[in-house]
């Protein structure tokens, strides 16, 4: 089974506002619509791997962002995937 | 077809001809890139997106200023003056504007004022065009809340002392609101050191980029109330518009073809620098003043110091119609240009040309010296022939 996660953003400028600011950091991530089983307000989130989420978080943080949630999906195969909510402040 | 149609002497009505790139831009968004920004989740949208920033970036950049999410599209300067005006100002203020001012100042103002919700002093001008700044010390009231600044008249080119006017705002505690549609890639603005509280520009003239582009610059702790609400392609569920900038002012559809096009204008600001733009503008104003000058007949308004105006000169010919003026200019020599009031009636009034109005010449970056020449001896014909 493969995880990914997620990070999503109250409005799009944010969703590009982060891609802008992590561009040029060592983390592969990646723009994509938000998958189904995830609620957000904004159409695009950030996909990363679950071992990066806290460190693009904290930067993006520092960087007076505005985020909404972080998430974990377990994909398994066409199925659609189970989505956890991370709390990343423990 | 004329083929003498291509002497462009109206570049603050707007800019003629832009950087080949801008429309390149223009064309490109709508052919390869239009997906619409902030909606689906697909390529297309999220290119449309990442083009929007970059500008905002860029507008952020020439400003000085540190957050793009301060910088909010609108249509073009009016459009930016209107959502500072009817989103800032609440019932019992009293606000107070030059008599320079466009009618983009003038009329929504004067709406919020004939419903009684406002009042407002105009501070008036001298006949070169500038802001009686004595009288501006006394104008303030209580309830005094906004000082509109034309940062650069479209009718003499006038620069207003911007940093005298915004420093008397502030120590009453008066937030200041500057229109530099006239200023905006021509003089260098920087609203940190300047101290801009609300900043609207326009892209199709001195940002050299298409008509239906402009915005504003909202400074941290200045909230505005929205004046349109609708899609944002975010927090859809709710039917409250997004509280956050800069989508808490942005409303519908953006305009992508038009925002890649300001973008290039932008660019070639960069590229080619403000201050060497801002000289060669200055330059030409310099060398058709001096020419206007020495003909008789004419009245020329405005500073007679280049180094006070942007490029752009008023003038009007004894006992002869000005639309005349400008008529035959078109016809008869290929010379477009601006004749009447220019939307803006108080400055008219300042300098004794209201109603008949003035012919207005504005040359731009592109403008060469011997357009001007041709100009000149346009205008020396017609004194010639309407004076005998």
């Amino acid at each position: 089974m493969v995880s990914s996660c997620y990070i999503t953003f109250p409005t799009t400028f944010f969703a590009i506002r982060a891609e802008s600011v992590l561009k040029n950091q060592p983390y592969s991530f990646k723009m994509v619509p938000v998958p189904r089983s995830i609620s957000s307000s904004c159409g695009t989130a950030l996909r990363c791997s679950c071992d990066d989420i806290s460190a693009l978080k904290n930067i993006l943080l520092q960087n007076d962002l505005e985020l909404e949630g972080f998430y974990r999906l377990e994909e398994s195969g066409l199925k659609t995937p189970v989505a956890t909510t991370l709390d990343l402040d423990h | 077809m004329n083929k003498k149609l291509n002497l462009y002497f109206d570049n603050a009505a707007t800019s003629w001809p832009k950087p080949e790139a801008v429309y390149g831009a223009a064309e490109r968004q709508m052919r390869e890139a239009c997906g619409n920004p902030g909606r689906s989740g697909h390529t297309r949208t999220l290119e449309a997106d990442r083009l929007i920033y970059r500008t905002r970036e860029a507008i952020g950049r020439l400003f000085n200023i540190p957050d793009p999410a301060r910088v909010v599209f609108a249509y073009n300067a009016t459009d930016a003056l209107n959502i500072v005006i009817k989103g800032f100002l609440e019932k019992g203020d009293h606000v107070l504007y030059t008599a320079m001012d466009h009618n983009s100042v003038l009329r929504p103002l004067g709406r919020l004022r004939r419903d009684q919700l406002i009042t407002t002093t105009i501070i008036p001008c001298s006949f070169q065009g500038f802001p009686d700044l004595e009288y501006l010390e006394s104008a303030y009231q209580p309830n005094t809340r906004l000082l509109v600044i034309n940062h650069a008249s479209n009718v003499t080119g006038t620069i207003a002392p911007l940093k005298e006017m915004i420093d008397s705002a502030h120590k009453r505690g008066v937030k200041v609101l500057v229109d530099t549609a006239q200023t905006a890639g021509v003089l260098p603005i920087d609203v940190q050191n300047d101290h801009i509280d609300f900043l609207a520009f326009t892209g199709h003239k001195g940002l050299l980029g298409p008509t239906g582009t402009g915005g504003l610059y909202v400074s941290p702790g200045n909230d505005l109330k929205p004046l349109r609400e609708g899609g944002t392609g975010s927090q859809s569920e709710l039917d409250i518009h997004p509280e956050s900038m800069p989508e808490r002012l942005e409303a519908g559809t953006m305009n992508s073809a038009g925002l890649a096009g300001l973008l290039e204008g932008i660019n070639f600001i960069f590229d080619v620098g403000i201050k060497e733009i801002q000289e060669s503008e200055l330059k030409l104003r310099k060398y058709l003043y001096a020419k206007l000058q020495s003909m008789k007949s004419l009245t020329l308004y405005g500073p007679s110091d280049s180094n006070q105006a942007v490029a752009v000169i008023s003038f009007s010919i004894e006992n002869t119609d000005c639309g005349e003026i400008g008529y035959i200019l078109e016809s008869s020599y290929g010379i477009l240009c601006r004749t009447g009031l220019h939307c803006a009636p108080l400055a008219h009034q300042a300098m004794g040309t209201f109603p008949e109005g003035t012919v207005r010449l504005s040359p731009g970056f592109f403008t060469r010296e011997e357009d001007i020449d041709h100009l000149v001896h346009a205008i020396n014909e017609i004194i010639r022939f309407t004076t005998g």
